[in-house]
């Protein structure tokens, strides 16, 4: 679907991209990692053909640069940082039905929804207004709306709150077997359960390209108990951050979540492994 | 064609919000409103006065203060959404930079040149209630040469706009620009000129040249077919052109160099980096 082969970006002297190869297949969802200024953003707009650039680069067989529209029409993009646009969400929402032709206006409300977002009740607020979250929220419905054949996406869940994640992982998984996935993360455990390859890129060059096993419980809810040694407060504030109850009265605590973020929740607990008796997950 | 007027559509909608464009109603809006409460219609200078003496204030203020406005307005245009990922965030979708390009143009015109016809069909409005004579044929070509005016420094903007990395310095360029084509009017650089002996074309090329001192000339010719009120290089001008040939180059040529830039700032937006 993308054929890369010794692709160079440069801006004046500088080398962003640095003869990059790379071969996205069918099917293929990769974790594009690597640290900030690698060239992440940079391959990411080069193959939306928004760069000039040496080497070969084929998006379906195309030139992104010649064949813009084409490929476009098969392709979401969710950028990391919600553009600052002055219209209102209704308007854009048409706006965004009416230039995508696998779009359309209910298709993104049903995909708005299932984020927990409810389009209806924010049509006349200007997206600017919107919260960090709920923007975010919007932007990947109207990337999923398009049923794209190719999913890039940066940074995408960085600004939602945990139960819109959720919801927005299980939406991905949903999606994979049809659509193959770009998503650029600083946090390769926070889309483990999601991808198949992690490609990372550094000062320009692909370093490494390993495919990776995919997780069984991708889709699963999985329980969790935690058990705490002591009533320590930033602990418990973090189990509530991710909806856990008290059971038994004081230290025991129970939720649960799905198992793309099992190693998200994993990172966030360890900070207080001090403070823990005992975790279960089921 | 859709995806041409749905970025039209959008820019429209986006840039009804920005605080530039109620400014620029403001100006526009309120300039008629001002010269009609300071009695405008009622003075007399040089011959003129009723409507035609408050469309010739209003057409001088145009001159002075419109190009600015719209070079303003319209070089933080694509740099602008450059600037903020907007830019990024459009040209992922599939908007030809055809439509996207030529539709904030079309979107743009609209906001420029509605406020300003809309002052003046206000202007002529008020002048009916107040049973002013009418002064039709000026009117309609004042109308024209606004639209026209409006046209090429829009191109310009937008060619700015495209040519330039940051917004700051594509307003510091529009002002530069703005400052050089004022100082080229007949009244100031091209008189010095003249007082200077320098060779009689080379004062008509540059007169010719400058868009805001064919306008302006333009503009005055009407009531004043033999530019007596206005600077030497006007007449050096009105005897090598005649009175029909210079209105028409009026209307023609800020049309064509408006078309000249746009489609160089196109080339350049379509060639270089999107984002």
């Amino acid at each position: 679907m993308i054929e890369i082969k010794d692709l160079t970006k440069k801006f004046g002297k500088t080398t962003v991209l640095d003869g990059i190869s790379l071969s996205v297949k069918k099917g293929d969802r990769i974790a594009l990692i690597g640290q900030n200024g690698a060239g992440k953003t940079t391959l990411i707009r080069t193959i939306l053909g928004q760069y000039l650039f040496d080497g070969e680069l084929t998006v379906f067989d195309k030139n992104p640069r010649r064949h813009r529209v084409e490929i476009l029409e098969r392709i979401g993009y969710v950028p990391q940082l919600p553009p600052p646009i002055q219209m209102n969400v209704g308007e854009l929402v048409k706006f965004s039905a009416a230039i995508s032709r696998k779009s359309s206006t209910d298709a993104i409300h049903q995909q708005a929804a299932e984020l927990g977002l409810d389009i209806g009740k924010n049509v006349k607020k200007p997206f600017q207004k919107l919260s960090g979250g709920m923007k975010q929220k919007l932007l990947i419905a109207l990337a999923l709306a398009g049923q794209p054949d190719i999913l890039i996406m940066d940074e995408p869940a960085a600004n939602l709150d945990p139960e819109a994640r959720q919801a927005f992982f299980l939406q991905l998984i949903r999606s994979m077997e049809q659509t193959t996935m770009l998503l650029s993360s600083h946090r390769v455990d926070e889309i483990s359960n999601l991808i198949n390859r992690i490609v990372e890129i550094d000062y320009g060059r692909v370093v490494q390209d390993d495919p990776i096993s995919q997780s069984r419980f991708g889709d699963k809810s999985l329980v969790c108990r935690v058990i705490l040694t002591e009533d320590h407060e930033p602990a418990i504030r973090m189990l509530k951050d991710w909806n856990f109850e008290g059971t038994n009265g004081g230290l025991e605590f129970e939720g649960h979540f799905i198992g793309t973020e099992r190693l998200r929740f994993l990172t966030s607990i360890s900070r207080f492994a001090n403070h823990i008796q005992k975790l279960n997950i089921s | 064609m859709n995806t041409f007027f749905q970025v039209a559509l959008a820019d429209f909608r986006e840039s009804v919000r920005a605080k530039w464009f109620l400014i620029y109603c403001l100006v526009f809006g309120g300039a008629v409103v001002l010269l009609f409460v300071l009695g405008v219609t009622e003075s007399r200078v040089m011959g003129f006065t009723g409507l035609s003496r408050l469309l010739i204030t209003y057409i001088q203020l145009c001159v002075a203060i419109l190009p600015i406005l719209i070079l303003i307005s319209t070089v933080r245009s694509v740099v602008g959404d450059r600037e903020s990922n907007i830019l990024e965030y459009f040209l992922s979708m599939p908007i030809s930079l055809t439509a996207y390009f030529w539709g904030k143009i079309l979107s743009r015109f609209f906001l420029i040149f509605v406020p300003i016809s809309a002052a003046l069909l206000g202007a002529i409005g008020w002048g009916m209630v107040k049973s002013l004579a009418i002064p039709w044929q000026i009117a309609g070509y004042y109308a024209i040469l606004l639209g026209t005016l409006s046209w090429c420094f829009l191109g310009l903007g937008m060619f700015i706009s495209t040519l330039v990395k940051k917004q700051e310095w594509g307003l510091g360029l529009s002002i530069l620009i703005w400052l050089v084509l004022l100082l080229f009017i007949d009244v100031i650089l091209i008189g010095l000129m003249l007082q200077q002996q320098i060779e009689e074309s080379v004062i008509v090329a540059v007169s010719l040249l400058n868009p805001i001192m064919v306008f302006r000339t333009g503009a005055v010719l009407l009531f004043d077919p033999e530019l007596t009120s206005m600077g030497p290089a006007s007449y050096v001008i009105l005897d090598h052109m005649g009175y029909a040939g210079f209105l028409t180059f009026t209307i023609l040529y800020p049309l064509f160099l408006g078309w000249l830039f746009s489609w160089i700032g196109f080339y350049r937006f379509k060639k270089g980096d999107l984002v």
